[in-house]
């Protein structure tokens, strides 16, 4: 439990009347008529456990919709939880038709963790108060309770059980976000392992380029080595060309003089 | 409301994708540069050391002209050869004609580097003859 001086308390509920600043933070008490709540024993001994069967448990209850659930323990008595689903989409919409943005909400609280220790029923707006029936806090029209005083928000104590809205759990659920992110990931790991195995075949390949260059004694750069490779394939081709033209020549009757030079063969009859 | 937004974790997640993908097709075009140099370093080193062997191998070179002066049907034509750091000089006044085809056979049909070749007719059977080899 916790007091809390710097933020406002704010009760959120669709029939409220709430006015907020830009710039205030808020701590969020969720209305009953923002979520479900069941007080269930189970024979089990770990909220973590409890969690995993949570959609089971709403499953005939809820009508259609995308829920979050929560869990935690009762207290008073062993073995009892407090579950809740609730509408992580409708619950941030209602709060921004109030002008409550999502960055300026602290906490978000069920008014099960907030207000279970009532002792008597409360009003918190016109038509409406709350009142605890068997441990659950609960909504009820004004005309049902006789004696209901104001809530004063302001003076409540915090509990510690906060629960996180999901802005995006409507359009994808968690289970989907975690493949796409698994199959992101994987797909980063193969490419980075790719991109690494691709750097040791270069590396291979610049130490077996080395080796050419020291076995065959290449000059350092390749322009040189183009150019001394261009000097040679010059001369034999100078050379075939010689001996080509020589062949040919020779065929000639009386050759009197054969010269050759600069590359220019002459050949007098 | 202090869990992280899954649109940060998203972004990141698509920046580390993108960036793994932007470094592999890099290497990727690294290594299809590197493969092409290498290949092209391999083709000019197999040419060139072929080409080298050819008409750069002095000490071959040098040898062979050697055993083919030393032929008994040189003899007497008297070769004069000029041996140098850059080539040889081979010159007879006179030369018969049979030596002069054993000659130019053997040296037109191995591959020396022929800089200069002047062979002029003397008569029927005689001729001078001049050649420079370069190495």
């Amino acid at each position: 439990m916790k007091f809390n001086a710097d933020k406002r308390i704010v009760f959120l509920d669709p029939d409220s009347d709430i006015h907020v600043t830009n710039d205030e933070k808020i701590d969020l008490v969720l209305s009953p008529s923002l979520y479900w709540v069941q007080r269930v024993k189970l024979p089990i001994k770990y909220v973590r456990e409890v969690r995993k069967l949570l959609p089971s448990l709403f499953e005939d209850i809820l009508p259609k919709g995308n829920y979050s659930y929560s869990v935690y323990k009762d207290e008073i008595e062993e073995n009892t939880y407090f579950i809740f689903a609730y509408e992580d989409k409708l619950i941030i919409d209602l709060a921004s038709s109030f002008g409550i943005n999502s960055s300026n909400i602290a906490s978000v609280r069920f008014s099960q963790s907030v207000l279970s220790e009532l002792q008597t029923a409360l009003k918190i707006n016109e038509t409406q108060s709350i009142y605890v029936k068997d441990g659950v806090v609960t909504l009820v029209p004004c005309c049902w309770i006789q004696e209901s005083g104001e809530i004063d928000l302001q003076t409540l104590k915090l509990s510690k059980h906060t629960l996180t809205l999901a802005q995006f759990g409507h359009i994808v659920d968690n289970s989907s976000l975690y493949k796409i992110a698994g199959v992101m990931v994987a797909f980063s790991v193969l490419f980075l392992s790719e991109y690494f195995i691709t750097q040791q075949k270069i590396s291979t390949l610049q130490t077996q380029k080395n080796e050419l260059f020291s076995k065959y004694k290449l000059k350092p750069t390749m322009f040189q080595n183009n150019a001394l490779l261009k000097k040679y394939k010059d001369i034999h081709n100078n050379q075939t060309k010689l001996r080509d033209q020589l062949s040919k020549k020779l065929k000639e009757p009386k050759i009197r003089l054969i010269t050759y030079k600069n590359n220019q063969l002459k050949v007098e009859s | 409301m202090n869990r992280i937004n899954p649109l940060y974790i998203g972004a990141l997640l698509v920046m580390l994708l993108m960036l793994s993908l932007y470094l592999l097709s890099g290497a990727k075009q690294s290594l299809l540069e590197e493969k092409e140099s290498f290949k092209q370093t391999q083709k000019i080193a197999n040419e060139l050391s072929g080409l080298k062997k050819t008409y750069a191998n002095q000490k071959k070179s040098k040898r062979s002209i050697q055993r083919i002066l030393a032929q008994p049907s040189l003899k007497l034509a008297e070769i004069k050869a000029e041996y140098k750091k850059s080539g040889l000089k081979l010159h007879s006044k006179s030369i018969d004609k049979r030596g002069l085809d054993f000659l130019m056979g053997k040296l037109l049909n191995a591959s020396y580097d022929i800089r200069k070749l002047k062979i002029k007719r003397l008569g029927d059977e005689q001729a001078s003859f001049e050649l420079e080899i370069k190495w």
